[in-house]
């Protein structure tokens, strides 16, 4: 309920629930907030590059952005184990790159953050989202040195090294890990623009896919060690989806064969639009366009949030690749301000593997 | 004295019921000459009750017209006639009803005192007239603690107390067992006819009407 | 069939049917609204003392202000905490108090806000907006506050207790335990109204039972009826009392909820309803039967005669019993138990006292003859039998009577106790707590130069053992908190003091002592008695010269001049009650915070702690208010109905003063003359035994429950309203028997 309080103080509002005809998108993200405003927010086009390092901190010219990371785990009895954690930024105001942040001192509504940390284990699903209010202090992110955190949670580089570390706690549950990057950055789409829709709406996104994960996992009572493969995506936009866009799915996944794979759909009414990025052994990258992917759901649930799909065949075509993704076991919702599903998936058929898929816009009621 | 007391003429009322027009009293002419005493007599439910509620003012008749004393009232129900009415009441006309004629709070002797009071008598021969009546020494009971006959035996004086030209009862024996009523029944013509006091008679004991000096048959009349 | 003739009764006397139920419903009515509105307030003012007084802030341990740096630093380690800015803007626009809801996401429900409706700027908005507010030019000061008081913070910084309010200790228990004592006399009261209509209408229908009775109708079969008849009356009047009932209590607690909700919010309240309606359900139909079938349980005797002598004489002994228990008790049951009696003794006692009366007035009325008015002697003969005959009732009255007296001077004493026991504790303009290390004296001396301050004080606050020495030396000390004053000024010493010497403060700077009231009832101390006084191990024999009320204040508390205190005392703690006479709360703000080198001391304005504290009270008092009104009425209407319908039975004897000449207008004077005498008379009636139950919860519950007493005030003019009430009632009767006598004189005979 408080948190309700936090983020209905927000003027743009995350939530698009009770958006009936659609129009503002899953999260409001198809909105486009007023002309004077939209012409002040710096929109992604089908050209705009990749800037290093700026491109690891916050965006604040642009609406929305996130940190996201995912990570497919083994506990020492072999047990799978998956941890998310995405940390966002919106602003309500933009402010290009050369003003100066407002001063904390004036407790400035500029923009708002929110993080979310979940753990997938054994069939039950651990959730925890925060708020705060931006250019105070206590939630941030910076490029260089790159630092990403809200409150105690915290994703910083190790110092002396190249790894990361993410410490995130929930009421009962908490994670202390270590990334290890062992490959290059993922550029999606054109160069780093990744389309998401024909007309050319999108977003700037990025991603590091072959990260080593190492830490401790406390959950259900008891502290393990784990490891396994992780995935970090950075994406920004000031209009993610085109109005009349529900939601989408996405998937990453890692194949046993050291490929990888990014695929999404996203679904207008009865229309979708595909897109995605294969990444052979070796680290280059291809972009999928929508006749090279297909994506279709062969087997739903009827969750207590709503109907999902938990069953997919992922057909790339021109490679052999044709794949039957499977949802780990239980209910995945992340059930914050907006509802959305986040889980473990195991990868069978032509590859085996396994990686994690997020599934918005399907949660019947806002929660 | 002579001349008519009571004189009624063409005394009509009907009641009501269902939509119907049911006359109780069909025009009835009489009279009643001072010290007369006349019962009225008639089936059940021919109006006799209601007659004696038309003679002392408690009910308005239809039309027709009746004059006590050559006081003339007749359908009018203004607040005058009823003043008059209520006077009449006071110190003319005494009442007695079957039962009940009696103030239950008030001992036998205060109720004598109270009507007598209402009545503007104050010669305080309460106690006497309750001996002439027979109930003398239950004067200080109270009327529950009472037979039904020494009951209507203080009515009776309580009537007769207030000095009326005209007594109108309603049934006055019949509640009580033959023997009481006999003797009631025979105080009550006594002391009529000593205080040459008007009686009207509603009753349906037939000996009991045989005692009035005329019968007025309702039944027959109406 | 046979239901047809048992409830034929109904058919013709439908308005005693309807009379019943209307008790039934009024009756669950005002039970069910006694107990919901009790239970709210008791839990209201328990989560108010709760949230208002119990909440933490986060200071820094160098003294210096909190600022935004802090709560960054505080919220990366994982604190909760939130900024609290108060903006003190005057009236009218009032104060504003900047928060930022999303920081508060992690107090749940202890969050003084639940959504985002309530910054509207009365008094919360959001912070940034309350920084611009402030900097139109208004003093603010910065809070961090915790949701509790108990979590960890890191190196640096400590916990504060944040209290918007003073806690009202036992003030309010002792209120409500009063009223939970009232609520019981409500259902005492209720039962026997709905018992003597139900009796009334009985008491008619024997005569058709007895029919009943001879044409082969079992008395088993008779009493199921009965039975069923009372089942189906409850189940038709108990619902709609409960919904009334819990309607309005909702009514009135939403008003209490709306005054606090400009500080905190309304779902405090919404929990109160749910399961509370059920119980008062259940209460109410055990009642209803329990009292209309007593007579299966205890048989009526049947010489009336005997057990009305019975009756006088244990009448006496209960009352004298009791009164004496009343007295006499030193536990709070036994005064319970003894005011149960008392009232039993009266009920019993009443009645015969009230026949015997009007049976004096007629003896007298017909004394001398020739001045009776045999009228009057009638009308007090018909009051008399109707004493007798309405016992029960009259009773019942009596007692509403006697609790609506008892709860209007309740209310009305606890209402000018709390505000004169607010102006004792906030006595000052402000209130400024010494900081730990800053030296009183130095800031003391700093204070008497400044020019144009109002009066002030110093106290140190620290704990002594207390003997009396008339104990004995064998009675082990009691710790007691200590207040030294200095100086004596007309800040204390306009307090009302309980008793007290002469010149009992000037005494005090001669090393005399004053005593809480607590102190002196629990252990005997008068005015003069003397003491043994160990402070910081140094004994002191002294005497009290004066005994204060510190209403609620559970501790035994000791007071006396500074000057006194041995060389080897350290206070606790130190405060400064300061009047600001013509300067500025900044002046005297900088001067003290310039004495300690605090540049953020903290200045409490007692004035709108005051303001907030007689809110919180306001409302609690409507309820209790809302309470006795609903009783007076449920009485009104009783006392209507009761009369009436014994009215109804004496119909015939009222149309018999028609019959003997007495004209309309002239009979309705008689029976006006004899219900407002009814009326009144029972109102009179009720008045000794309200001011004895106004004595007891007072001077008896009140001591006995908490260790001290409350003053005992009467009302005349209530009495007075109460009368006019009565009257009108009687008159309205008298008004209503107009059409039933002149109904056709045909009409029933008795």
């Amino acid at each position: 309920m408080a948190v309700v309080v936090g983020l209905s103080a927000l003027g743009a509002g995350l939530s698009g629930c009770d958006d009936p005809s659609g129009e503002s998108g899953f999260a409001g993200l198809a909105e486009s907030g007023g002309q004077a405003e939209a012409s002040a927010f710096l929109q992604p086009k089908p050209g705009t590059r990749l800037v290093f390092p700026d491109d690891w901190g916050p965006h604040p010219q642009h609406r929305i952005e996130w940190w996201y990371f995912t990570a497919n785990l083994t506990t020492p009895e072999g047990r799978p184990l998956g941890v998310q954690w995405t940390q966002f930024r919106q602003a309500l105001q933009p402010r290009p790159a050369a003003k100066a942040p407002p001063s904390p001192a004036t407790w400035p509504m500029d923009s708002a953050w929110m993080a979310h940390g979940a753990i997938s284990f054994n069939g039950d699903h651990w959730f925890e989202e925060k708020v705060a209010r931006g250019d105070i202090g206590h939630a941030g992110a910076s490029a260089d040195p790159f630092r990403v955190w809200l409150d105690d949670w915290e994703l910083a580089p190790i110092s002396e090294s190249d790894a990361w570390h993410l410490q995130v706690q929930g009421d009962n549950w908490d994670y202390d890990l270590t990334l290890s990057n062992t490959g290059n950055i993922t550029a999606h789409g054109d160069g780093g623009f990744s389309a998401k829709s024909s007309s050319g709406e999108g977003s700037m996104y990025f991603s590091l896919a072959h990260l080593n994960v190492t830490g401790t996992v406390t959950v259900a009572g008891r502290t393990q060690a784990v490891s396994g493969k992780g995935w970090f995506d950075r994406e920004w936009s000031s209009q993610f989806l085109k109005a009349g866009q529900q939601g989408w799915d996405w998937f990453g996944l890692h194949l046993e064969d050291g490929q990888k794979l990014m695929a999404f759909r996203l679904r207008e009414g009865d229309s979708t639009f595909s897109s995605g990025s294969w990444v052979n052994a070796d680290g280059d990258v291809e972009s999928l366009q929508e006749d090279d992917l297909t994506l279709s759901p062969t087997a739903w649930k009827e969750s207590a949030r709503g109907r999902v799909p938990v069953v997919w065949q992922l057909r790339v075509s021109g490679r052999g690749v044709d794949l039957r993704v499977k949802a780990s076991p239980g209910e995945h919702w992340n059930a914050g301000l907006v509802s959305y599903w986040e889980s473990p998936v195991a990868v069978s058929g032509s590859h085996d593997g396994k990686g994690y898929m997020e599934l918005t816009g399907y949660a019947d009621q806002a929660p | 004295m002579s001349g008519t007391l009571l004189a009624v003429e063409r005394l009509n009322l009907a009641f009501v019921s269902a939509g119907q027009r049911v006359p109780v009293i069909n025009n009835l002419t009489f009279s009643v000459a001072p010290g007369e005493s006349l019962a009225v007599v008639g089936r059940s439910g021919s109006g006799k009750s209601t007659l004696l509620n038309l003679l002392c003012g408690l009910q308005t008749p239809d039309d027709g017209v009746i004059a006590i004393d050559n006081e003339s009232f007749g359908n009018a129900s203004d607040a005058v006639s009823i003043a008059r009415w209520a006077e009449l009441r006071r110190q003319l006309i005494g009442v007695v009803f079957q039962q009940a004629n009696l103030m239950p709070a008030l001992s036998l002797v205060d109720n004598v005192r109270l009507r007598t009071h209402l009545a503007g008598r104050h010669k305080q021969d309460e106690l006497w007239w309750l001996q002439r009546l027979g109930v003398g020494d239950q004067a200080d009971r109270y009327p529950d603690r009472v037979s039904g006959g020494q009951a209507q035996r203080a009515a009776l004086a309580m009537v007769f107390a207030m000095s009326p030209s005209l007594i109108l009862a309603d049934e006055p024996t019949g509640s009580l067992d033959r023997h009481t009523a006999d003797e009631v029944a025979e105080s009550l013509f006594n002391v009529q006819v000593e205080t040459g006091c008007a009686l009207v008679l509603a009753t349906h004991d037939s000996e009991l009407a045989a005692r009035c000096g005329r019968v007025l048959d309702l039944s027959a009349a109406g | 069939m046979l239901i047809r003739a048992f409830l034929s009764h109904y058919q013709r006397h439908p308005f005693q049917l309807a009379a019943l139920v209307l008790m039934i419903v009024l009756a669950t009515m005002l039970w069910t609204g006694v107990t919901v509105l009790t239970d709210q307030a008791r839990s209201s003012l328990a989560q108010n003392e709760e949230t208002v007084a119990a909440r933490a802030h986060i200071v820094r341990t160098d003294s210096q202000p909190v600022g935004v740096e802090d709560f960054v630093r505080l919220r990366k380690t994982g604190v909760c905490v939130a900024p609290w800015l108060e903006v003190k803007r005057p009236a009218p626009e009032g104060q504003v108090i900047g928060v930022d809801p999303m920081s508060m996401a992690c107090f749940g429900r202890s969050a003084p806000i639940q959504d985002a409706a309530s910054l509207d700027g009365t008094p919360f908005m959001d912070i940034g907006d309350a920084l611009r507010v402030s900097q139109e030019g208004y003093d603010s000061q910065l809070y961090l506050i915790a949701p509790r008081d108990d979590i960890e913070l890191p190196q640096g910084y400590a916990l504060r207790a944040f209290s918007l309010a003073p806690p009202t200790g036992e003030l309010a228990d002792s209120f409500l335990l009063n009223l939970d004592a009232l609520s019981l006399l409500v259902l005492l009261i209720t039962g026997l109204l709905i018992r003597s209509v139900y009796r009334l209408g009985l008491v008619q229908r024997e005569a058709s039972f007895e029919l009943l009775y001879r044409f082969g109708v079992l008395p088993r079969q008779i009493r199921q009826l009965l039975v069923l008849e009372l089942v189906v009356l409850t189940a038709v009047g108990v619902p709609p009392g409960l919904w009334l009932g819990a309607s309005l209590a909702e009514a009135l607690g939403t008003g209490f909820g709306q005054a606090l909700g400009s500080l905190f919010d309304l779902t405090l309240y919404a929990e109160s309803f749910g399961s509370l309606p059920w119980r008062a359900a259940v209460v109410m139909v055990a009642l209803v039967l329990t009292v209309c079938l007593l007579e299966w349980v205890f048989p009526q005797p049947r010489q009336p005669a005997m057990v009305s002598a019975y009756a006088r004489l244990g009448g006496g002994a209960l009352l004298l019993a009791g009164a004496l228990g009343v007295v006499l008790a030193t536990e709070l049951v036994w005064v319970f138990a003894g005011t149960a009696l008392v009232f039993a003794g009266v009920g019993l006692l009443t009645p015969p006292l009230l026949a015997a009366v009007e049976e004096r007035r007629s003896v007298r009325s017909g004394a001398t003859a020739s001045v009776a008015d045999p009228l009057r002697r009638w009308r007090a003969r018909e009051l008399s039998v109707m004493f007798r005959q309405l016992a029960l009732p009259v009773v019942a009255l009596q007692f509403s009577i006697a609790a609506v007296l008892a709860v209007h001077a309740l209310v009305t004493t606890f209402e000018s106790t709390f505000e004169q026991w607010l102006g004792q504790r906030l006595a000052a303009d402000f209130y400024i707590e010494v900081p730990q290390g800053g030296d009183s004296a130095t800031a003391a001396r700093r204070l008497n130069a400044l020019e144009g301050l109002g009066t002030w004080h110093l106290v140190a606050h620290g704990k002594a053992q207390v003997r009396p020495e008339e104990a004995g030396t064998g009675a082990d000390p009691l710790t007691a908190d200590l207040m030294a004053l200095t100086p004596i000024t007309d800040l204390v010493s306009d307090w009302a003091l309980l008793s007290s010497a002469e010149r009992s403060w000037r005494e005090l700077a001669s090393g005399a002592v004053m005593v809480n009231e607590q102190l002196a009832r629990r252990h005997d101390v008068e005015v003069g008695s003397p003491l043994e006084l160990t402070i910081a191990g140094t004994r002191m024999r002294t005497n009290v010269v004066g005994i204060y009320a510190d209403y609620g204040r559970p501790v035994a508390e000791v007071l006396l001049h500074a000057d006194t205190l041995p060389a080897a005392f350290t206070p606790r703690s130190e405060s400064f009650s300061v009047n600001k006479g013509e300067l500025s709360r900044d002046v005297i703000h900088d001067r003290l915070a310039d004495t300690w080198g605090a540049p953020d001391l903290q200045v409490r304005d007692n004035a709108s702690i005051r303001e907030l504290a007689s809110q919180i009270f306001d409302q609690t008092f409507l309820l209790t208010r809302a309470i006795s009104a609903l009783t007076l009425v449920l009485a009104a209407v009783a006392l209507l109905i009761m009369i009436w319908v014994f009215f109804t039975t004496r119909v015939w004897y009222f149309r018999l003063l028609g019959v003997w000449g007495l004209q309309g207008h002239q009979v309705r004077r008689q029976l006006r003359l004899l219900s407002v005498r009814l009326t009144l008379t029972i109102t009179a009636a009720a008045l000794p035994l309200g001011i004895w139950l106004t004595w007891v919860l007072v001077n008896r519950i009140n001591p006995l429950a908490f260790g001290w007493s409350l003053p005992m005030d009467l009302y005349p003019v209530f009495w007075l309203e109460l009368g006019l009430m009565a009257g009108a009632a009687g008159l309205l009767v008298a008004h209503l028997m107009r059409r039933q006598l002149e109904r056709d004189a045909n009409g029933e005979r008795p």
